[in-house]
């Protein structure tokens, strides 16, 4: 009986620490996949309201998969499968630079490249992708999220590598 | 290793140092790290984690939800209980049926027995109970006429009539009681003893005394046809029995109450009705308003 109790998400503190421990994955996920139009903050806490309403009914060990998928399918309602454009922050030039006007311009004009070039890109192969290059994640860990296997996300991401390299070329 | 195998080793940070060493001497390698490193300026916006769970925690709070698979269950717990509060209300519920002076009914019992209720009386059954318990609950004067069936019990303060279809009156007035069978048998408990009644007899207790009576002649009680007979009663049960079927009340003057009476009085009308009761007594009376003053001749 106590066991069951401490498996219940309705209790504030585990419902707190499984929030602690999902939301920020969830969210990166959403922004990669889905870029920052569809605001993945708001759909990272509409997810989780879902999860609280449903406390009683997920486990802990399904929470992770229902606020993933909850959120995806929000996200999914209102994507118009528009093409996602990822924002980069601009490096700022320094006030007393030693470097050329001629460089910063083709540094500018690789940016842009690589901002169509990661558009071009399916969901699938962006999400891993960027996990791994951005967020610093190791394939072992992007396959935990995804619930997908190793091996997936290796061909994802390294499908994704050949696909950026060649249109950054041909761009 | 190959280009692919390196390549991936070198995306999942899975190079040991000899697998650098080949990683860097690819011709690709200065493309490669600056892809990389030029990727990491798209990094996602960031995500304060507690100022985001402080959001969700207030969105939760105040609407509420924790309370909504309860509410629900609530909401038709008191339903149902309202409706069977009613139910229960209601059939355990008893039919009273009562008369004033100067009244008479008559009511049929679900069983198709029918009773015959006399002024100022009051009568209480269950109709649902009443396929598993024919009781009756009797003030004043009736007349029954019992379908066959099961027991049937006119239940009043002073004794229970227990009857089997047949055909009696029950008179119950403050130290009065008095049972008169008319059809088939009777059985009346008074005092926790019972008398059995056959056709004509009848059961009298006047102030706890029992007295006897002569057999009843007639196949109805005399009230039933606007009539009320008495046969050696104390004259004022009689004077309390027109007050009822006439609303009037007697003050009397010099006037002995317990000597016997004898006679008749009708319920039609009134001036009638009093000289029946008075000039056999050699009283006189006089009427104002509801008022009747009764005096002694000599």
């Amino acid at each position: 009986m106590e066991n069951q109790l401490h498996k219940n998400i309705c209790e504030e503190r585990l419902f707190s620490s499984i929030f602690n421990k999902y939301s920020k994955d969830l969210h990166n996920f959403l922004y990669y996949k889905f870029g920052e139009m569809l605001n993945p903050k708001d759909k990272v806490q509409e997810a989780f309201v879902k999860l609280w309403e449903n406390c009683a009914k997920v486990s802990p060990e399904k929470a992770k998969s229902f606020v993933f998928t909850t959120a995806n399918n929000l996200m999914l309602n209102e994507a118009a499968h528009q093409k996602v454009v990822l924002k980069y922050q601009q490096t700022k030039p320094k006030a007393h630079t030693n470097e050329s006007p001629e460089f910063l311009l083709r540094e500018k004009e690789y940016m842009d490249k690589l901002q169509k070039a990661l558009a071009n890109l399916t969901d699938a192969q962006r999400e891993a992708f960027m996990m791994n290059r951005v967020e610093g994640k190791r394939f072992k860990e992007i396959a935990a999220i995804l619930d997908i296997s190793t091996k997936a996300v290796e061909k994802r991401i390294y499908g994704a590598l050949e696909k950026l390299r060649q249109d950054i070329k041909e761009l | 290793m190959d280009r692919e195998t390196l390549i991936s080793k070198w995306l999942d940070n899975n190079l040991n140092d000899q697998g650098l060493e080949a990683f860097k001497k690819l011709e690709d390698y200065d493309d490669l790290i600056k892809l990389s490193e030029s990727t990491k300026a798209f990094k996602a916006n960031d995500y304060n984690t507690s100022a985001e769970l402080n959001k969700v925690l207030s969105t939760i709070k105040n609407s509420k939800k924790e309370t909504s698979f309860v509410k629900p269950w609530m909401r038709v717990a008191a339903i149902l209980a309202i409706c069977f509060g009613l139910y229960y209300y209601t059939t355990t519920l008893d039919t009273n049926i009562s008369t004033q002076v100067a009244e008479k009914t008559n009511i049929e019992l679900p069983d198709a027995s029918t009773v015959t209720l006399n002024a100022k009386s009051h009568l209480a059954y269950n109709k649902n109970s009443w396929k598993n318990k024919r009781d009756v609950e009797l003030e004043g004067e009736a007349f029954f006429k019992v379908a066959k069936g099961s027991t049937f019990n006119v239940i009043t303060t002073s004794g229970t009539v227990t009857v089997y279809g047949t055909q009696f009156n029950v008179k119950q007035r403050d130290n009065y009681f008095e049972v008169i069978c008319y059809e088939g048998l009777v059985g009346v408990t008074y005092n926790s003893k019972e008398t059995k009644l056959k056709p004509g007899d009848s059961f009298l207790i006047i102030d706890g005394k029992s007295i006897a009576k002569e057999k009843e002649t007639l196949p109805t009680p005399s009230w039933i046809n606007n009539e009320s007979q008495f046969k050696s009663l104390p004259y004022h049960e009689v004077l309390d029995e027109f007050e009822r079927q006439y609303d009037v009340t007697f003050i009397s003057e010099n006037i002995d109450g317990e000597q016997l009476f004898t006679g008749k009085f009708t319920h039609d009308n009134i001036e009638i009705a009093l000289k029946s009761i008075t000039l056999p007594l050699r009283l006189t009376y006089s009427k104002t308003n509801n008022t009747i003053t009764l005096k002694s001749e000599q």
